[in-house]
């Protein structure tokens, strides 16, 4: 009898596992990454490649020498980080700012919390906003998508930034959209200017769609988001057209699609509850929406994600799953 | 046929029913059976035979031992060898009587032909004295004695009897096929013990992976013809035969916590325990056989079986006589994967709610090595009762048991979702477990203490 296990119940376990559920996020992260990789070409490639390996490396070299724990070292997640850190610069950033994005993202945002499941902001976001503050004109200007065979690139806006400078020119939305010539078939299927993982819309939707398939995540954030930045949105645009760019637009351009579909929806720094996901969202949707219209940057996907990140503790406190039997 | 089911939590594990082909087959006896006096929830039963005497099969030889116990029959006819302690298959000493079996003799007064008898008692109280005297427990898993769940404390009336033939553990299959062999038994079964609770409605609950099921016992409900006895589908999720969820699936009600099943009005008794109410209410026969499976997944299909066996077999015999313990086997498990519970002891003998010898594969069973929790919220997603099994385990880790019990660590049913589910492989059961075990003695310990109290009041 010496020979056969004996341990409590349950005797068998599903087949998922932390680094399957990761998996599958890059599976789903991959559609975008070879979009945006054939738009801008090789130093799109170089960006996500500096992106994840230093991601990777830095989670091993803390685990292993600072922390002097292997098992802190989950290279699946420091990679998806990575990933979503370089799909959020835009693919001219010098490679040592990519680096220095990792060291924040990986080293400041996750590590120094506990690694894996400890952080409170979202690393990928966290390195992200690191840069905008620190290094401004590398991460504002963006190379209209050349191609990776195409010669002629050409630096300008974001149509998110381009609204919003044409707007303290004294301009009207109609007339900035029409001079840019902005087309949602546009924000849809990869033409405009921007941070590789904005690009393309459709790509990144065909991404979300595959982790809803494989139950990776649930569509509670990710809805509530987009149900918000409609309705907010809706509603300023209705009243002031001029002065306030229209819910689709919304939706489609800058970080929205690429916030509210994989880094919203991080399990370590999103509420644990349905009910929890949704003020979560709603709360994204309406700060992002403010810091657009309102703010001083162009875009406030990835602010608002890290403001509602400080606040999913106080969510967790009072939203909890409906118990079996209990009023 | 609309298809319903719980509404909170459950997974869906592979169901893995192999065995489902395998008829049933009578074991043969072995030359000694140990019967143990505790199979049953409660308090154990205390021997009324003595050392050298003479039994037959299906002799009394221990009386219930308190208000929730059981009366334990001999399974086979022979000379009592030993009273004595013996480990169970936890390794646990429990008191077992040790029969040499010496032919195989039956006690007066039992019929043990195939006729079916369908003409049912009329005396309540009557029907309600032999299941009790023939020691039937309730063979779901919990073995609770049946005739004190089928008398409802006065005040409190029974609106449904669910018959639980959801068998929503893998691997398992012997409830399978007992509703194809044996479907009149045990809708005369369930038909008496509607009639025991005042002619309530009757449900029989089978899992929608299990159609041959639900057509033998759809067509012998219709030929028997007992009026308010139905069949109805249910979707495959596990633990759809979790009592409370069973309710919430067929009444859409829920027991509150810490209640019981007829504060909703329901009653729930499982189709084997149906089949053995029948055969002692028209047969006469006290509960000494029952069926179980013997599966596995490196245990090729063509050595897996169902069988009838009697209690107190050694599960060493059984396993010998199918063809011993698989090369593959890492771990052997008496009951499904899910809640069965290990086998430390393969002398251990079975018992009345004995269910499988189960045989799992390293690959199958063992268990990952535990990561950071990554807040998922896939446990508490899983978790049948609604609770966050996430929190508890953190909670049991620093011992808070007061906030343990304000988040109903108590109402936890130990199904093991959350840990099945868990993508960090975190053992989130076992830690909930053991604090369950102390917020529930707390709890005893302080409705003690309220007793106390109001009667030192009283006087």
């Amino acid at each position: 009898m010496d020979k056969y296990l004996v341990s409590p119940n349950p005797h068998v376990h599903a087949a998922v596992s932390s680094d399957s559920l990761m998996r599958d996020v890059i599976i789903a992260l991959l559609p975008a990454i070879v979009v945006s990789v054939v738009f801008y070409g090789w130093s799109e490639l170089l960006v996500l490649a500096v992106g994840a390996l230093s991601c990777v490396l830095l989670e091993y070299v803390i685990a292993r020498w600072l922390m002097k724990d292997l098992h802190l070292f989950s290279g699946s997640s420091a990679l998806v980080t990575g990933l979503l850190l370089s799909m959020n610069l835009p693919s001219t950033t010098p490679w040592w700012v990519v680096f220095i994005g990792a060291i924040v993202a990986i080293g400041v945002a996750k590590m120094s919390f506990g690694g894996l499941g400890q952080n409170v902001f979202n690393p990928a976001i966290t390195g992200r906003v690191f840069l905008l503050v620190s290094f401004p004109t590398y991460l504002t200007h963006w190379e209209i998508p050349g191609g990776l065979w195409g010669a002629d690139a050409v630096t300008g806006a974001t149509p998110l930034g381009a609204i919003k400078e044409g707007l303290m020119q004294g301009g009207t939305v109609q007339d900035i959209m029409a001079a840019n010539g902005y087309s949602y078939g546009q924000m849809l299927f990869a033409n405009l200017g921007g941070s590789a993982g904005e690009i393309s819309a459709i790509a990144l939707l065909l991404g979300f769609v595959y982790l809803l398939v494989r139950r990776v995540i649930k569509p509670h954030i990710t809805l509530s988001i987009w149900a918000t930045v409609f309705v907010f949105a809706g509603i300023m645009w209705l009243i002031n057209p001029a002065r306030f760019t229209d819910p689709v637009f919304n939706l489609l351009t800058g970080g929205m699609i690429l916030g509210s579909c994989f880094m919203a929806t991080d399990y370590v720094t999103s509420p644990m509850s349905d009910k929890g996901g949704i003020i979560f969202g709603v709360g994204i949707g309406l700060i992002a929406m403010l810091i657009r219209y309102f703010g001083s940057y162009p875009e406030g996907v990835s602010f608002a994600i890290l403001i509602m990140n400080a606040a999913v503790p106080l969510i967790n406190r009072f939203c909890h799953q409906k118990k079996f039997g209990r009023a | 046929m609309a298809k319903t089911t719980f509404r909170i939590g459950g997974v869906h594990p592979d169901d893995a029913k192999v065995s489902r082909g395998c008829a049933i087959e009578v074991l043969p006896l072995p030359q000694t059976v140990y019967i143990s006096m505790a199979q049953h929830l409660g308090a154990p039963a205390k021997p009324v035979v003595a050392v050298g005497d003479s039994v037959k099969a299906g002799q009394l030889i221990a009386e219930a031992g308190g208000f929730i116990s059981a009366n334990v029959h001999s399974s086979v006819s022979g000379k009592v060898k030993s009273i004595a302690p013996r480990k169970d298959i936890a390794g646990n000493n429990v008191l077992h009587v040790e029969i040499t079996v010496e032919g195989d003799e039956w006690a007066e007064g039992i019929d043990l032909s195939d006729t079916l008898v369908t003409e049912i008692p009329g005396d309540r109280a009557a029907i309600l004295d032999r299941i009790k005297a023939c020691g039937v427990v309730g063979l779901g898993g919990a073995t609770f004695p049946t005739h004190v769940k089928l008398n409802p404390a006065p005040g409190s009336v029974a609106e449904c009897l669910i018959i639980n033939g959801a068998e929503c553990e893998p691997y398992l299959t012997s409830d399978f096929r007992i509703m194809l062999e044996r479907p009149k038994e045990i809708v005369v079964g369930a038909a008496i013990m509607k009639k025991v609770l005042g002619d309530c409605r009757c449900v029989i609950g089978i899992e929608e992976n299990k159609p041959e099921a639900i057509e033998s016992m759809s067509k012998a409900v219709a030929e028997l013809g007992y009026p308010g006895i139905e069949v109805l589908s249910l979707k495959k999720k596990y633990p759809q035969g979790g009592e409370k969820q069973l309710i919430d699936a067929v009444m859409r009600r829920q027991v509150k916590s810490g209640g019981l099943p007829i504060s909703v009005g329901a009653v729930v008794q499982n189709v084997a325990t149906s089949l053995a109410v029948y055969e002692a209410v028209q047969k006469n026969k006290p509960l000494v056989t029952n069926v179980m499976t013997i599966t596995g997944d490196c245990l090729p299909v063509e050595k897996q079986h169902n069988y009838q066996f009697r209690i107190g077999m050694p599960l060493s015999y059984i396993a010998e006589y199918a063809g011993g313990v698989p090369e593959g086997a890492a771990k052997i498990i008496s009951g499904g994967p899910m809640m069965g519970r290990a086998v430390a002891n393969m002398d251990a003998c079975t018992v009345k709610g004995s269910s499988s010898l189960l045989y799992l594969s390293e690959g199958a069973t063992k268990r990952s090595e535990p990561g950071n929790c990554i807040r998922c919220g896939r446990c508490a997603d899983a978790c049948p009762m609604g609770l966050e099994p996430f929190f508890l385990f953190k909670l049991a880790k620093v011992g808070d048991m007061d906030q343990l019990e304000a988040n109903a660590v108590q109402d936890c049913i130990s199904c093991g979702c959350c840990q099945f589910s868990c993508p960090a492989f975190l053992p989130l059961l076992d830690q909930i477990n053991i604090a369950k075990g102390q917020v529930l003695g707390i709890l005893k310990a302080r409705a003690a203490a309220a007793k106390a109290a109001a009667e030192a009041a009283k006087k």
